[in-house]
């Protein structure tokens, strides 16, 4: 292997272990390092890049994922706004945080993603290809089930009604239910990431809350 | 009345006692955002337990490797490209065309009068890793993979270092087999049931 061939591989492509399993969720103290962590991938460090993205996948995913409904594309989307973030990076200054200005590229990747889409195509998008059911049991990297089969089993119908309940709302009310309810954002990064005023974000939390409480009451009276 | 930051959050009880106890006294007063608040205590904690605020994206390694491949790829497109040639001018204009034809002729006679050299059996063919890496996706830790590239040889090889010796009692699971079409019957007379 060349000089060339090794920094390509040490300095692009990064070690191999690196992209391990991670919980994927910032929390304080973790997210206090992203500025480093940023100032580093800023330089060109693809390491410090690799591991932004391994703390912030699971957000961000799971983010577009509640946005778009299908797997396939919630995990093709996630991968774009990682990428976009990159090209972008050398334009980002610290006046939000790293993830506030993630929360904001996925917005952009998602919007531009349902314009593009045509209309014929639907949300019925093949998506065996990521079926957590077909991966092999075996295999390491498998996600983890740390619910016993009756839990598991009452929280993906849970799941189902509340994501067929958000798919009743526009994208601007779903977008900001999962971002104030699911994700945990305060108010004032929920209006930067979608790019308007504290008052709108809380009239469209506001009536997208009062229309999930009618088309969950049946959840809402089995509590 | 509070301004709406202080609502907002009041209406989500993120406010700390003191603040909450003031937009109490101000909210008693106010069915429509008592309504507001009760309907948020309601329906937070139902969203929170459907749906996870973080959820690690299927093939977690391969989602990083994918990214990291399409930078890689990315940078390498915007390397600098090769210079122009700036065009010769004067005498220099036909003084190139002719030395390359006169190259071109001086190969020729070179070529036909040196046969090509047998290959050496002895000599081990190169085997380098190509130029264009591929991301190859171990799933179990502790496992690295090279990928490397012959062309003498024409083969390419995957090099699993860390994997556990494999049984002879081992079978090729399902998921890893892949299908082949099946042989055509056309032109086949089956027995007849």
């Amino acid at each position: 292997m060349n000089i060339l061939q090794r920094f390509a591989s040490k300095v692009l492509l990064g070690p191999a272990e690196s992209g391990g399993a991670a919980s994927g969720v910032p929390e304080g103290p973790a997210d206090e390092a992203d500025e480093g962590l940023v100032l580093r991938a800023q330089a060109g460090d693809m390491t410090a890049y690799d591991e932004l993205v391994t703390r912030h996948r699971g957000r961000i995913y799971a983010m577009i994922r509640n946005m778009v409904k299908n797997e396939t594309d919630a995990w093709d989307l996630s991968q774009e706004a990682f990428i976009k973030a990159w090209r972008a990076l050398p334009r980002f200054e610290a006046k939000a945080r790293f993830s506030t200005w993630l929360y904001r590229i996925a917005h952009n990747t998602v919007y531009d993603f349902t314009r593009r889409r045509r209309p014929e195509n639907g949300d019925e998008i093949n998506d065996e290809i990521l079926n957590r059911d077909r991966i092999d049991p075996g295999a390491v990297a498998t996600p983890a089930e740390t619910r016993s089969p009756a839990e598991a089993m009452a929280g993906d119908e849970l799941r189902e009604k509340i994501e067929a309940a958000l798919f009743k709302l526009s994208p601007e009310h779903r977008e900001s239910v999962i971002l104030k309810d699911v994700q945990g954002l305060a108010y004032k990064e929920i209006a930067e990431v979608m790019g308007c005023s504290l008052g709108t974000v809380m009239s469209r939390l506001y009536y997208a809350r009062q229309k999930l409480q009618s088309l969950l009451k049946d959840e809402y009276d089995a509590r | 009345m509070p301004d709406e930051e202080t609502l907002a959050r009041w209406v989500d009880d993120e406010l700390d006692a003191a603040s909450a106890s003031a937009v109490d006294a101000w909210a008693a007063a106010q069915p429509e955002w008592l309504a507001r608040r009760e309907q948020a205590r309601r329906l937070t904690p139902l969203l929170r337990a459907g749906l996870p605020a973080a959820e690690e994206p299927t093939y977690a390694d391969f989602f990083n490797a994918r990214i990291r491949r399409e930078i890689a790829r990315e940078a390498a497109q915007i390397a600098p490209a090769d210079p122009v040639l700036v065009p010769a001018a004067g005498i220099w204009r036909w003084f190139l065309p002719a030395t390359a034809v006169a190259g071109m002729a001086l190969c020729f006679w070179i070529g036909m009068r040196v046969g090509p050299s047998p290959v050496s059996s002895a000599a081990a063919p190169v085997v380098t890793p190509i130029n264009t890496v591929p991301v190859v996706y171990t799933p179990e830790k502790g496992v690295k993979a090279a990928y490397y590239s012959s062309s003498p040889a024409d083969a390419m090889v995957i090099v699993l270092d860390g994997v556990a010796a494999i049984p002879d009692s081992f079978e090729i699971p399902e998921t890893a087999a892949v299908d082949e079409p099946a042989d055509s019957t056309a032109g086949i007379l089956l027995p007849a049931p």
